[in-house]
């Protein structure tokens, strides 16, 4: 039993580890064929997993509004939004444009979901308003460096900003678009690239961890 | 009758006089055409097929206006098929991007590399094709090369990624010294607040009596944050079920949440709590961005948890989800690999993981000394970037004063990625 559900899973594991691994290295059309066969796995999968997670969204919202817990209301429009779209669907057999009319799947797709995709995104600006708020509190000399930073990339993408500064600090002879030009290209990339060369090699080591069997935690344990 | 014919026989014998004239006019001008000695064809070295590597010597004799035309055909009996045009000063052997160990090329002849996937997509491996060159100067032709011959094919090797494979090669074997050489004690990891801090939020979360949300991203499960995201989600939904508090975990990606459930039961069981099992612990929310965000934070504006997790692979949701998390006083604590998400975080969270922290992770909670010493690991390939940068530094500042090129250009191989 214990050969079935660790032995072969980890077997395939390091098999398509090393195969995708060795791909990389080698060129030849069987190591392209193999990388797409892997995709086409992959959107099978996603596909039937797919339907596991509609069960489970329809599951959960059930319980919730069987259970009156707080806030079920909510869970009704799971089911009318996904009536909303999908009824359509099948009446226009998916397509959004027949004979240069929209379809009522056109318009759900138009005035449904991406009026509420658009909302959702729109809210982000103002979510940033309040973020920098937060983070413009000094607190430690970071957060001054921070705060300095920023403040003078407020003050150069503004035409106000660039007359202050002129009439402030043009003695130094630097606009302020070339120290906009230092911050963004010396401190902020330095920055940047020791996460990124960080993260290149953590990718590295997790991989080898787990093609080689090491770290085994998301197959649960013995 | 007789007439009819005869008067055939002459328009045909005429006819024929003006063909042979014609066909000799025309022989006659190729003739006129010199050749481009020294051209050559080959298969595209390092390449999965579909490319051929065309090379002949620079004409000095060359202008500024002369452009050069690649044609190929598929068999003798085909007509050629214009491949492309390129002026007389481009296209050198210095051009062909491949390193010093894989490729010698030099400045005083052509190689062209000639796609030919849009050109003859049907081609079988293997299929030898004719090749030529002309050279052409304000629409004359000036000269043209004799037909060479290649079969394109796929090839088994990229010897340009040898400098790659060489850094891997050295990372396994450290890797593999590292994990066998597993020590129970004496190791020592430097503190990460962030994981420190999940004792507290979990214990906040149970004397408060509401629950914690683990947000693992909208990444999918071969995504790496997200597999690093499962490890530390064991760990924390075993430290739930020993405290007896209640975890949430919105799921964006179905796959994820197959395997979340796994890991949630496992921890569960691992901590003596099978019966706090759940499978509702696990909900899959949305496959889109923007309504998996919208849900998530509706979820977190009534319930108002205790503490939040986001750990994976996230993007403009970030903000979305955190913010949201901080006005409702949860305690949160990020941690993704996305480089410009990781601002947002830092701002909105109380502790944030950054990148390599959140690989990590896992084995800074578990305390398994094999995964504690494969972090050793990450450390050498630190060590490794770091002497490379300021070798790499010192050796092109050198090359470049002295004016080596060709040790300023090895030095530029060398940490090059093809």
């Amino acid at each position: 039993m214990k050969f079935i559900k660790k032995h072969i899973p980890l077997l395939i594991v390091l098999v398509v580890g090393v195969l995708t691994l060795a791909s990389y290295y080698v060129p030849n059309k069987y190591s392209v064929d193999y990388l797409e066969l892997m995709n086409k796995w992959e959107n099978i999968v996603s596909a039937f997993a797919f339907l596991l997670g509609l069960i489970s969204l329809f599951y959960s919202h059930y319980n919730k509004i069987k259970r009156k817990t707080d806030g079920w209301g909510y869970s009704l429009f799971v089911y009318v939004g996904f009536l909303a779209m999908v009824v359509p669907a099948l009446m226009n057999g998916g397509r959004q444009m027949v004979d240069g009319q929209v379809t009522s799947l056109g318009w759900s797709f138009r005035y449904i979901y991406n009026a509420l995709s658009a909302t959702m995104f729109a809210v982000l600006a103002f979510y940033i308003v309040s973020t920098a708020y937060r983070s413009f509190r000094i607190k430690s000399a970071q957060a001054f460096v921070l705060f300095v930073a920023a403040f003078i990339l407020i003050l150069g993408k503004v035409p106000l900003g660039q007359i202050i500064w002129d009439s402030v600090l043009g003695w130094t002879h630097t606009g302020i678009d070339q120290v906009i030009e230092w911050i963004m290209s010396v401190p902020a990339v330095a920055g940047k690239r020791g996460i990124m060369i960080g993260i290149a090699i953590g990718a590295v080591v997790t991989s080898l961890k787990i093609i080689f069997g090491i770290e085994r935690q998301y197959m649960g344990r013995d | 009758m007789i007439k009819k014919s005869s008067l055939c026989l002459i328009l045909c014998l005429a006819s024929a006089g003006a063909l042979h004239a014609a066909g000799k006019s025309a022989k006659a001008a190729q003739a006129a055409v010199p050749a481009i000695n020294g051209f050559s064809a080959s298969d595209m070295p390092y390449d999965a097929g579909g490319a051929a590597l065309l090379r002949w010597p620079v004409n000095a004799a060359d202008t500024e206006t002369t452009v050069y035309t690649v044609y190929a055909s598929s068999s003798d009996g085909a007509g050629w098929v214009r491949i492309d045009e390129f002026p007389s000063s481009a296209n050198t052997g210095k051009g062909i991007d491949l390193p010093f160990w894989a490729w010698d090329g030099s400045a005083a002849e052509h190689a062209y590399k000639a796609e030919l996937g849009n050109f003859f997509p049907g081609a079988a491996e293997g299929t030898v094709l004719r090749f030529k060159v002309a050279s052409s100067d304000k629409g004359r032709v000036t000269a043209e090369s004799l037909p060479a011959e290649a079969a394109v094919s796929g090839n088994w090797f990229r010897l340009d990624r040898l400098n790659n494979l060489l850094l891997l090669v050295l990372v396994m074997v450290v890797f593999f010294w590292a994990v066998s050489h597993a020590k129970r004690k004496g190791l020592f990891i430097r503190r990460i607040a962030g994981l420190d801090a999940i004792d507290e939020a979990i214990g906040r979360a149970t004397e408060m009596g509401k629950p914690i949300y683990y947000v693992p991203g909208i990444g999918s499960m071969s995504s790496i944050s997200t597999i690093a995201s499962a490890f530390i989600l064991g760990e924390v939904s075993k430290k739930v079920a020993q405290y007896d508090s209640f975890i949430k975990i919105p799921h964006y990606d179905p796959i994820v949440m197959t395997v979340a459930k796994e890991v949630v039961k496992q921890s569960y069981m691992e901590a003596g709590r099978p019966d706090s099992y759940r499978e509702d612990l696990n909900f899959f929310v949305s496959q889109d961005q923007f309504s998996y965000a919208a849900s998530v934070d509706g979820m977190i504006a009534r319930e108002k948890p205790a503490a939040c997790f986001f750990m994976g692979y996230f993007m403009a949701e970030s903000l979305l989800l955190a913010e949201v998390g901080a006005t409702s006083g949860a305690i949160q604590i990020a941690g993704t690999d996305v480089e410009h998400q990781l601002p947002f975080f830092f701002t909105a969270c109380d502790y944030t993981l950054i990148g390599e922290e959140l690989y990590a992770a896992g084995a800074y909670l578990s305390k398994e000394p094999m995964l504690m010493s494969a972090l050793k690991v990450q450390d050498f390939g630190k060590l490794v970037v770091m002497v490379s940068v300021l070798l790499g530094i010192v050796l092109l500042a050198l090359g470049t004063k002295l004016h080596w090129d060709s040790f300023t250009q090895v030095i530029l191989n060398l940490f090059k990625a093809y």
